[in-house]
């Protein structure tokens, strides 16, 4: 029994390993580093709260945060929705459902680099397809990503995110879907149910771990986003900042300008904003999702 | 197997893994006396020297690499080729985890901060005890700071004002010359600029306007008699009335004059390229590029216009050879004996053949003044650095400042914000940076 315990330990040490060397002491050692100051090169030198403080003067910092607020309130719950309806769509029994499922999924594997270029040429001022549209209607023209209102620009950004991250949410939820016995609906539909009675009495509650786990994950996701960002608004000091983004700062403090004391700061200041979203998440759970 | 057996097998392996991530570093001084690969009968000790090449062979002359191999066999160049932005942020990581290859290039302003953060070697005594300077243009010191001399330029990548012949002479305006002046440029832009199909948007535009600081904005500062940091580069100089004034004709090209595409447009439109602008400032490694895409575009450069006081500014770029400070001494003296054949003749020559940059020898400048390929005129980029060449108002914290300014600045020249109005607010910022960085 001991023998095997050994052999346990030995089997599970490589994990163990790269869990502590390249999770715990990052994890750790960013912590000690918003109390330092650290140019890369050469030795830490303690400052105390000096990070802090700069972080909670500077203005930049809370822009940034009030834009990635405002992109997770678009994106979320739009994405979560889109999945939701794709994934429901897709769920009937259609002609060709594997292609559509195909489509579907094709943005995720997408290369943000491949898609960035298209949505620049669909938001594109002059020779925009959104904009020939818009004129061919009698609309004017709108600058999307280069407009001076900040929630425009976001909230284009917002669009494009969705785009790009809805096919995984709907294989998440369509896997949810599939699991609802046929049994159960088909009685349902003998006691008189229509089809917005199955979807919203049946369907939904069933899948709504899902569609829990989607939110939280796309809530992860749109504090994180990174690349989104960078490829629609150019390199990264060509970032305004009222479009400002947290990471696009984290990224700029500590790799373009070597100040990985301040960055860790805010990379701690979001790690702990993003805990507080999902404990609240976490909170209000009880009250819609259900456990079969 | 029990509790302290399995701590020390956890320290073994926690131990090794340290080593292999550190190697066998020093910060020693150069040697003064016999050089590798130099006098002696005895065959030389093998070297190898870790070559870090962003952009790969496309910047870096492979010739110049096989070439140095054949006469220096001793000393082996590891040559890592990688893409310019992935090296850019790798290097980074790679230097803070004393993994940084031997020798290396980036641009010179981000040199200066390694020499100020001790990563770079200081080269003002090997260059002391090896070359004569009187052999090379001014550039060669050009990553200088304090005293010290933080690398050896790659090459020269200068500015000039390239235009395309065809669009002249079909409009009958006079080709440009090296006495021209910023007003004579905007003037025939302004004949140059053409609706041809009636639309009411120009299809043929006079000037492609730069966005960035090479050809962009600083360029247009300083021909009104600004700069973007004061001669000590300590101060910002944003707000100086001249600066604003080249602010203001810079953006005015695109939102006033019309005689320049949108910064939008241009990012995407290859205007000069494809023969829809008659004029633009105009980088040396740009032809390369612009030779292979449109072998029958028929242009050609003249000097970067002069001011409104009749001086001159070239806008150059410097990319620089760093020597990591913390290689062995004897890899540091190979290295250095590669950075001495790339400045030879023979080294220079091949760099300027590749075409990516100007070498900084006087003799392959002249060499290259002969060359036939386009653009005819290289003396536009050779007399351009000998008789106004500067750099970028470079200093240890330029990344950081012009990043500052960079969204600003694109705002200036979307029309989003008024010259004055941006220039206070990245007066504010840049000195900011420059003073935090003091």
């Amino acid at each position: 029994m001991r023998k095997q315990g050994l052999w346990g330990f030995a089997f599970t040490l490589p994990f163990v390993l790269q869990l502590l060397i390249f999770f715990l002491f990052p994890f750790v050692f960013s912590l000690y580093l918003t109390f330092a100051k650290w140019d890369l090169f050469n030795p830490t030198q303690w400052i105390g709260l000096r990070n802090w403080d700069q972080l909670l003067h500077q203005k930049v910092f809370w822009l940034s945060l009030r834009n990635v607020g405002f992109f997770a309130v678009l994106f979320v719950p739009l994405q979560t929705m889109a999945a939701l309806f794709l994934a429901y769509l897709l769920n009937q029994q259609l002609r060709g459902k594997s292609l559509f499922r195909l489509v579907f999924f094709l943005p995720v594997i997408t290369p943000w680099v491949a898609g960035g270029m298209i949505w620049l040429w669909i938001y594109n001022h002059e020779y925009g397809l959104l904009n020939w549209i818009l004129q061919s209607i009698g609309i004017q023209p709108v600058d999307w990503i280069r407009s001076g209102n900040w929630w425009l620009v976001i909230g284009s950004i917002a669009v494009v995110n969705i785009w790009k991250g809805a096919g995984y949410s709907m294989v998440l939820i369509l896997a949810g879907m599939q699991n609802i016995s046929k049994e159960m609906l088909e009685a349902a539909r003998m006691d008189g149910a229509n089809g917005w009675t199955l979807f919203s009495k049946i369907t939904v509650p069933i899948v709504s771990p899902m569609v829990y786990m989607v939110m939280i994950l796309s809530t992860i996701s749109a504090f994180h986003a990174f690349d989104v960002f960078l490829v629609m608004l150019g390199d990264v000091i060509s970032v305004a900042d009222r479009n400002m983004v947290p990471n696009i700062l984290i990224y700029r403090d500590s790799f373009l300008n070597f100040k990985m004391g301040s960055a860790s700061a805010m990379a701690w200041g979001l790690f702990l904003i993003i805990l507080i979203i999902t404990i609240f998440q976490k909170v209000t759970e009880k009250r819609w999702v259900h456990y079969e | 197997m029990n509790t302290k057996a399995t701590a020390i097998g956890l320290v073994a392996a926690l131990s090794l893994m340290v080593t292999a991530c550190s190697s066998n570093n020093s910060t020693d001084a150069p040697a003064s006396g016999k050089q590798v690969g130099e006098g002696g009968a005895a065959s030389p000790k093998e070297v190898t020297v870790k070559i870090g090449l962003p952009g790969g062979y496309d910047i870096t002359s492979k010739q110049i690499i096989t070439n140095f191999q054949a006469k220096y066999p001793h000393i082996k160049l590891d040559i890592e080729e990688t893409p310019w932005a992935d090296f850019v942020t790798k290097i980074v990581t790679r230097i803070a985890g004393n993994n940084a290859p031997d020798l290396w290039l980036q641009e010179n302003a981000v040199v200066l901060g390694y020499g100020k953060r001790g990563v770079a070697e200081n080269l003002e005594p090997y260059i002391t005890r090896d070359l004569k300077t009187d052999e090379y243009v001014s550039a060669l010191t050009s990553a200088e700071l304090d005293g010290k001399i933080y690398g050896i330029p790659h090459g020269i990548n200068p500015g000039a004002l390239a235009f395309n012949k065809r669009i002249f002479e079909d409009h009958n305006v006079p080709l440009p010359t090296d006495d021209w002046t910023f007003n004579d440029m905007i003037e025939a832009a302004k004949k140059l600029t053409k609706d041809t199909n009636g639309d009411g948007k120009p299809d043929i535009f006079g000037f492609q306007t730069g966005n960035n600081i090479t050809l962009g904005w600083l360029p247009w500062m300083r021909a009104y008699g600004g700069s973007a940091l004061d001669a000590t580069l300590t101060k910002s100089n944003f707000t100086d009335p001249k600066s604003i004034q080249g602010l203001t004709a810079w953006a005015d090209t695109i939102n006033k004059l019309k005689i320049s595409p949108t910064r939008e447009a241009a990012t995407t439109g290859k205007f000069f390229e494809n023969g829809k602008a008659a004029m633009t400032f105009f980088q040396y490694a740009t032809q390369v590029s612009l030779n292979k895409n449109k072998p029958d575009l028929d242009w050609d450069t003249v000097m970067m216009p002069k001011g409104m006081d009749g001086k001159r500014f070239v806008p150059m770029v410097v990319n620089q050879w760093v020597l990591y400070s913390k290689s062995k001494p004897e890899v540091k003296e190979a290295a250095w004996t590669f950075l001495k054949y790339y400045l030879s003749d023979e080294g220079q020559n091949l760099l300027s053949e590749s075409g990516t940059s100007l070498p900084v020898k006087k003799t392959a400048l002249a060499e290259l003044e002969k060359s036939t390929t386009k653009p005819l005129n290289k003396k536009a980029f050779t007399k351009g650095i000998e008789e106004a060449g500067g750099t970028l108002d470079e200093n240890p914290s330029w990344n950081e400042w012009r990043a500052a300014a960079g969204p600003i600045l694109n705002d200036i020249m979307d029309g989003k914000r008024t010259p004055e109005d941006g220039a206070k607010e990245i007066q504010q910022k840049v000195q900011q940076v420059l003073d935090d960085n003091k």
